[in-house]
């Protein structure tokens, strides 16, 4: 938390986010998110991290599925693809097949990704295709004025589970760990700055990177995943976590009482891009390269 | 004209070499100089020992159908071809083996069902090939080699496709094989003949072009290879799969990218992101396939992102007939996915026309910045056919309108209005030309937008600018054949089925009825005007297709808005070209009677 003993002055405030450059990835479009939406955090964290990494606004696309997290990218500056519910990391593969020297980023909700894009994430994960996926998690579908999602509690009443919902939630970090997605990290949005720093994680590292982001639906939710629940569960992971070690970040994601932050696991391996350099090669007849002897 | 056309359908079951010996007929014809067209029809089981019947029609010209009758018929298992004796016509030949006649039962023996009017050929089949093999395996080529003297069939040409056939394993194979065949030759050019098959020389060869003999698939491949296919995404389906395969060996000798896909959902999604970035990407299935693909289908329309879906048809609905041919997905291609999405459709009726057709799909993708359905059956992905090559690449490699065709002083638009409706397009990594696409409804520069005016604006453009593919350069989207001016009784027909529409056509004209067949390639947009036009010509217009429904049929009068006589079979076979003569007889005879009153 920051210092509050020192006055914040606005006017201070906003001449620094003007000198830093980020507004240079913000687009035109106010964003159309409810005030105190968590998903202001992240497209803050977003700017930030984009103009901290000097990436240039052409070479970045960002990817999105239908839902209020998907309004994502008519909100920055960059290339980007509004595309169908559910179906953001296939599109997004094929952009990377295309041309792999794009930063794709891909945004999506719970609903998006877990319900109805839930057999997509195991195969972009798996195959390690170099995008950074940034899963807006509000434990409800808030596009649709609130329904349960497969990240709502057991019990909790919503438009669709008028008598409490009775399926137990998905334990996506746990089912990321386990895809083989080489890159997994959880973040909070009521943490913006911790925030702005995973992102940027998460779009250095090469290969498939998982950033679950915790952030309240202010205008639906009242009861679950809220700014003041969250403040009270959320917890940083122990300092002597070991991210290459998958069985503690596995011990770490099931404890959901008290969400961890920060970088569960991370590991170096080819790419789906450095397969295709190695199915080429062996089809030409060349001798094999650094991603083959990697992979061995 | 043709001084030779004959059919041979060699039968027998999967442990025969059945497929092996027609695949070595049909190769040694090609090669010889002669055009095959030819369907081989096995069992759904993947192994087994079920019926395999291998058709191979031989011409001097090249046509589009089997025949409905062979010529020869060449039993390698009775059991399996006594039901199709009486497919052979009249004077024609009936080949099998005499050694079993004694160990079977009475009606067990094929030379029991032969028609007075077949000429039945007998021969020592098993005895031959355990003479000069060892071994009964190589009846399929003592047979083969029976028929190539019998006709004075080239023997070069079948000792070439042999060596190359079976080279691959050990030379003592390729040897026994060739003696195998030249002791049926030998026996074949001592028998007197007593058919009325005649076998006259190949046509010269067209100068310069390539002659091949391939499948449907394997046109799409060399269409879109040659196209510059950039990137391709598959999920396995038959009869789709060998499009997938043939490019998973070949694509990446040529620095493109092949991904298996989870479903076909992620295909078409994988497909239209690699056109959003700027490829040349495709992706094939079969209907069920194309079921999943269709809300993708109408996010390419909405976003105006290039994609190419080559979709193989196969018996439906829902699993349906794998292994069985039907043209029962054209309502899903043209009409498939939710709100007004218009796409362009095309379904080539011949090999040729598969691989003009897929080369050209990816032209119009780019250039009309839309998903275009090259739509295929299984009897067509699966046939082979000796093709023309063009010598010269006939595909443009680059047909995007791209960002320099927009004002450089004014703001990039992405959707910008144009007097063509084509917006410039611009892709990620460009300089300057930042905007995001949605498959929300938007303005020009791609935000969104549901204002009234805003949505028929942009309704129009999305509809407009296709009606350009009608007219896109070097490629036939209809084509009239047979008689011209008014005539009796037309046929418009679409996809494979127009070969037997053909074949119908042209018997009826030798019978003195007035008629002629148009085929139309592109059904979306429909060729309207020449569609009209035909009508104008016809005293009866008759829809023969593959399906229950009728659904070209409905398309037609939805859009011409005069009726027509739907032919609708739906055998999992290609239809009889018997069946399509016999309505033309009977429209043309009503017609007569109208016309008389
Ligand atoms: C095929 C399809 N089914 C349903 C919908 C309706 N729909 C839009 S967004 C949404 C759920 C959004 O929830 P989530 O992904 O969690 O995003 P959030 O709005 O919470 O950010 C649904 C069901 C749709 N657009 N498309
Ligand atoms: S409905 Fe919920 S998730 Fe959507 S913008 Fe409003 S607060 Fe955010
Ligand atoms: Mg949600």
């Amino acid at each position: 938390m920051a210092d509050l003993r020192e006055p914040v002055y606005l006017e201070n405030k906003l001449a620094e986010v003007r000198d830093s450059g980020r507004l240079d990835y913000r687009s035109k479009s106010l964003p159309t998110w409810c005030p105190g939406c968590g998903y202001f955090s992240v497209a803050e964290g977003v700017t930030k991290a984009l103009n901290d990494l000097h990436i240039a606004n052409k070479d970045v696309t960002v990817v999105s599925g239908i839902g209020c997290a998907s309004r994502f990218p008519f909100f920055t500056d960059t290339y980007g693809f509004h595309t169908l519910h559910g179906r953001t990391l296939p599109v997004a593969t094929g952009i990377k097949v295309a041309n792999d020297d794009l930063t794709v980023i891909v945004v999506g909700g719970d609903g998006d990704a877990f319900a109805i894009g839930g057999g997509h994430i195991p195969h972009a994960a798996r195959r390690n295709v170099d995008i950074t996926y940034l899963l807006f998690d509000n434990g409800i579908y808030g596009l649709t004025k609130g329904q349960t999602s497969p990240t709502s509690v057991h019990g909790f009443k919503t438009g669709t589970s008028p008598f409490e919902n009775q399926d137990q939630p998905l334990n996506p970090l746990m089912m990321l760990l386990s895809y083989g997605s080489s890159w997994v990290g959880q973040a909070y949005a009521g943490e913006p700055h911790h925030l702005a720093d995973m992102i940027a994680k998460a779009v250095t590292h090469r290969g498939f990177s998982y950033l679950h982001i915790l952030s309240p639906c202010v205008t639906f939710d009242k009861t679950s995943m809220t700014y003041s629940n969250l403040n009270m569960m959320v917890r940083d992971l122990p300092e002597n976590h070991d991210t290459s070690d998958m069985m503690a970040a596995m011990k770490e994601a099931a404890t959901v009482d008290h969400p961890a932050l920060g970088v569960f696991y991370e590991e170096a391996r080819p790419t789906l891009a450095d397969g295709f350099d190695e199915i080429i090669r062996r089809a030409q007849g060349r001798a094999a390269g650094p991603a083959a002897v990697a992979a061995e | 004209m043709n001084n030779t056309d004959f059919q041979i359908a060699i039968c027998g079951s999967a442990g025969d070499g059945t497929i092996a010996a027609g695949d070595v007929m049909k190769r040694a014809m090609a090669r010889a100089g002669f055009k095959v067209i030819a369907f081989d029809i096995y069992p759904p089981e993947i192994r087994g020992f079920g019926k395999c019947i291998a058709r191979i029609r031989v011409t001097t010209e090249q046509v589009y159908s089997l025949k409905h009758h062979s010529d020869i018929l060449v039993s390698l298992n009775d059991s399996h071809a006594i039901p199709h004796v009486p497919e052979v016509g009249r004077y024609g030949a009936v080949i099998y083996d005499q050694s079993a006649i004694a160990a079977v039962a009475e009606g067990e023996h094929i030379s029991g069902h032969v028609q007075p009017d077949h000429l039945p050929y007998s021969l020592p089949l098993r005895e031959i090939s355990e003479q000069t093999t060892g071994s009964a395996r190589s009846r399929n080529i003592v047979v083969l080699g029976y028929v190539a003297g019998l006709y004075d069939l080239p023997k070069d040409a079948f000792h070439d496709i042999i060596q190359e056939k079976f080279g691959r394993k050990a030379a003592s194979i390729v040897e026994s094989n060739i003696k195998a065949f030249e002791a049926g030759y030998a026996l074949g050019a001592d028998t007197f003949k007593l058919d009325f098959i005649q076998v006259g020389k190949p046509a010269d060869k067209v100068n310069g072009n390539q002659v091949v003999m391939m499948t449907g698939n394997a046109a799409v491949v060399r269409g879109s290879l040659d196209a510059g296919l950039d990137a391709y995404f598959g999920y396995p389906i038959t009869p789709a799969t060998s499009i997938m395969e043939m490019l998973a060996t070949e694509l990446p000798k040529r620095g493109g990218r092949l991904l298996q896909t989870e479903d076909e959902i992620a295909a078409l999604a994988a497909t239209v992101g690699a056109g959003y970035a700027g490829a040349r990407a495709a992706t094939a299935t079969s209907g069920p396939g194309l079921a999943l693909m269709v809300e993708m289908l109408g996010l390419g329309v909405m976003a105006e992102v290039p994609s190419v879906i080559f979709v193989s048809q196969r018996g439906g609905p829902s699993t349906g007939m794998p292994t069985k041919t039907e043209q029962s997905d054209l309502h899903l291609a043209v009409f498939g996915g939710a709100g007004d999405c218009q796409r362009i459709v095309m379904a080539p009726t011949n090999v040729e026309g598969a691989y003009r057709c897929a080369g050209k799909a990816f032209e119009m993708a780019e250039k009309y910045q839309t998903p275009v359905i090259v739509l295929l059956d299984l009897y067509l992905s699966n046939r082979y056919e000796t093709v023309i090559l063009p010598k010269v690449n006939p595909f443009e490699p680059d047909s995007s309108k791209g960002r320099s065709a927009s004002d450089p002083n004014k703001p990039y638009q992405r959707f910008a209005a144009t007097d063509d409706h084509i917006s410039p397009r611009a892709v990620p990594g460009e300089d300057g030309a930042i905007h995001t696409v949605t498959g929300l409804e938007h303005n020009e520069l791609g935000r969104p937008n549901d204002q009234p005016d805003n949505h028929v604006r942009m309704s129009d453009k999305r509809h407009l600018k296709l009606q350009q593919a009608l007219s896109h350069p070097g490629i036939t989207i209809h084509k009239r054949f047979g008689d011209e001016g008014p005539v009796d009784v037309g046929i418009l027909g679409w996809g494979s089925t127009f070969g037997e529409i053909l074949e119908a056509m042209f018997l009826a004209r030798e019978e003195g009825i007035r008629c002629s067949a148009m085929k139309a390639v592109m059904l979306s947009p429909l060729p309207v005007e020449p569609i009209k036009a035909f009508f104008d010509d016809c005293g009866a217009v008759l829809v023969p297709e593959l399906n229950y429904e009728g659904q070209f049929a409905n398309l037609v009068m939805s859009q011409i808005g005069r009726p027509v006589t739907r032919l609708n079979r739906v055998p999992g076979v290609p239809m009889k070209v018997s069946d399509i003569l016999d309505e033309i007889r009977m429209l043309a005879e009503r017609n007569r009677a109208v016309a008389a009153e």
